[in-house]
């Protein structure tokens, strides 16, 4: 229940800067996901708003208090660790009700609080149990219960997924999501993982090298990435690129085929050192002559549709397509890009190059 | 332990035999000890040894009825609880501190003070501890004490504080907890058993520690060990008596050690196996 301000945060680990120069708005009640590869600087930057890491310059504001130099202890933050942290030695209900007691709050209103939040998490039955004999899936519920309890201004989530089952993060995703409409409270979630990131995140901010390459809801990070990284980064499988040169109307990519230029892409920029990005769901399998020939070098069936690994152009590239097509490796077909989906990039600057149409 | 596929038979009977070995190395002066604490006096140096001879609890009647034996017990129980006490006191958090901030040189140092002779210490001591009159007193033993156990504790402990999951204490410090609460609610329970290691260990080594109280202690203060050399005289020695108080000096660390011998070597191996 409180919004967060970074300006110009600098971190520093000795002589290596890995967090340079941050600015970051985060609204009150918004669920904000950081997500990059790792070494990004985004589980350093939780840590940075946990307390648990001094920053070395800029300012950090919570609500509109600033915690430059406030201690983990007096932020009232809660955070999930990524390996839980839970306290060993003591019964779920001990762990939960261990931050209440710090507050000095009474035996009666720490039992109600407790009881609340196991009934929200459903994890009443083990609530005497010490954390060694539960599994994984119930950990995980137990460190959300024991943030829950304290009703902080922030919630911090370091890669709370990562250690659970494929079965298993899907509905703890669901979870957390519904969790974060009921409680109504900020929300910073780490993750390197982007699917966790569009299917939960209000805003998505992608870093890389501790820098903010884009802050956007799901959609507009994935629609209009704002350079080479972010495009490459958001979507699985990720976006293909190929090198073209823009003649007048035509893409012409190496090889020699060529594409006509898609009219939303028309940015006015001419000439070679430029790259076309076309996510794979953005290929349109299409009769001979109207797009590139590509040889299929590898089908993936998953169900719903087909990935088809290719060569086209001199590149590996991948399609999603209709799995009534029954695609075959050694066969081949026509990809064209779907009109109005495919993004134009400097080669020199990596940054996304705005159609006339403003996309 | 299973055998694996590759072991040859022959390699277990090394090991017998090497243990056996080793135990005929430790053991043979302690049965020694024993042996001759209920032997009369003239018969312990007697050349060969005597195996068979009719035992006499001569030695340790002697031992009551011509020195305050309990007293001097009393002392060093006082003695080594204190100087215990006083090396948990400030050993467990000393280790928590190294451990959280990864800043060991001061437990470095206080290694180097324990590895240091005792002689070293021990003329600065007495004209610190006459100047202050404390010659003689519990304080100077169990402050002087204090050398040997601190080190151990710190040693003991590191490792145990090292291998608890940072995040744990971070958790903690998330949850309100204030730095010294974090050691007392979150650290000192986690390393329990690193505790019990410690205090046996910086307990046996305090109970046997000799060349401080020597010097330091008075007629009233003097510990087991110190006045056990009450037994050797100039010319003429007291064999019999001399065993029978080692032996009785040596029960106390023999059953502590026995009691908590799976703590102890699984206390002793944790840096190793660790990670």
């Amino acid at each position: 229940m409180a919004s967060i301000s970074l300006r110009n945060v600098v971190k520093k680990y000795g002589a290596a800067t890995v967090i340079p120069d941050l600015n970051l708005e985060i609204e009150d009640e918004e669920f904000i996901v950081l997500v990059g590869p790792s070494g990004c600087g985004k589980s350093t930057l939780l840590r940075v708003l946990a307390g648990l890491e001094a920053i070395d310059g800029g300012d950090l504001m919570i609500g509109d208090r600033r915690v430059n130099d406030v201690p983990a202890a007096k932020r009232d933050i809660a955070m999930v660790f990524q390996d839980y942290a839970l306290y060993p030695h003591m019964t779920v209900r001990q762990n939960m009700a261990f931050a209440l007691e710090m507050r000095d709050l009474p035996a009666s209103e720490i039992n109600a609080k407790i009881d609340a939040a196991a009934k929200l998490l459903d994890i009443h039955p083990y609530l005497d149990r010490r954390p060694k004999a539960l599994s994984g899936g119930q950990r995980q519920r137990v460190a959300m219960g024991r943030a829950i309890v304290r009703d902080p201004q922030v919630f911090l989530f370091d890669e709370p997924l990562s250690n659970l089952d494929a079965k298993l993060r899907g509905q703890v995703r669901a979870e957390i999501k519904t969790l974060s409409r009921q409680l109504r409270t900020t929300m910073v979630f780490v993750t390197h993982d982007q699917i966790e990131a569009m299917t939960m995140a209000d805003r998505i901010v992608v870093m890389k090298s501790g820098v903010i390459q884009q802050v956007g809801t799901p959609e507009e990070v994935y629609e209009a990435p704002i350079n080479l990284f972010v495009a490459s980064f958001i979507g699985s499988p990720s976006m293909n690129f190929l090198p073209i040169t823009l003649e007048g109307e035509q893409l012409r990519l190496a090889g020699g085929d060529s594409l006509p230029l898609d009219s939303g892409l028309s940015t006015g920029v001419s000439g070679p050192d430029l790259i076309l990005g076309v996510r794979p769901e953005h290929f349109e399998v299409v009769p001979e002559g109207q797009g590139i020939p590509a040889e299929i070098m590898l089908v993936e069936p998953l169900g719903s549709d087909t990935l088809i690994h290719v060569r086209a152009a001199e590149q590996d590239l991948i399609a999603r397509v209709s799995p009534d097509l029954r695609p075959v490796a050694g066969g081949s077909v026509f990809l064209r890009p779907i009109a109005g989906k495919a993004h134009l990039f400097d080669s020199a600057t990596e940054m996304r190059l705005i159609g006339k149409n403003g996309k | 332990m299973s055998r694996k596929p590759s072991d040859a038979p022959w390699l277990d009977w090394v090991n017998v035999a090497l243990l056996v070995l080793a135990g005929i190395i430790v053991m043979t002066p302690t049965a020694w000890m024993i042996l001759s604490s209920f032997k009369p006096s003239h018969e312990v140096t007697a050349y060969p040894p005597t195996l068979v001879f009719s035992p006499t609890g001569e030695n340790y009647a002697t031992l009551t009825r011509q020195t305050p034996f309990l007293s001097y017990a009393v002392n060093s129980l006082i003695v080594t609880a204190g100087s215990t006490i006083l090396g948990l006191l400030f050993g467990a958090p000393a280790a928590f501190v190294a451990s959280w901030t990864r800043i060991t040189w001061p437990a470095v140092v206080a290694l180097m003070a324990r590895m240091a002779p005792g002689t070293l210490f021990l003329l600065p001591w007495y004209v610190m501890f006459r100047q202050v009159d404390m010659i003689g007193s519990y304080w100077a033993l169990i402050l002087t004490h204090a050398v040997i156990t601190l080190p151990i504790v710190i040693w003991v402990l590191l490792p145990y504080f090292d291998a608890i999951p940072r995040s744990i204490f971070e958790a903690a410090q998330v949850d309100g907890c204030s730095p010294f609460r974090i050691f007392r609610r979150i650290g000192l329970p986690l390393v329990s058993s690193g505790l019990a290691v410690s205090s046996i260990l910086a307990f046996v080594f305090s109970w046997n520690f000799f060349l401080f109280a020597l010097v330091l202690s008075n007629a009233q203060t003097k510990t087991l060990i110190a006045a056990s050399f009450n037994f050797i005289g100039e010319g003429s020695t007291n064999w019999g008596g001399l065993m029978a108080a080692a032996t009785i000096i040596a029960l106390p660390p023999l059953i502590l050690a026995i009691v908590v011998q799976r703590w102890l070597i699984s206390g002793l191996t944790l840096g190793a196996v660790k990670g």
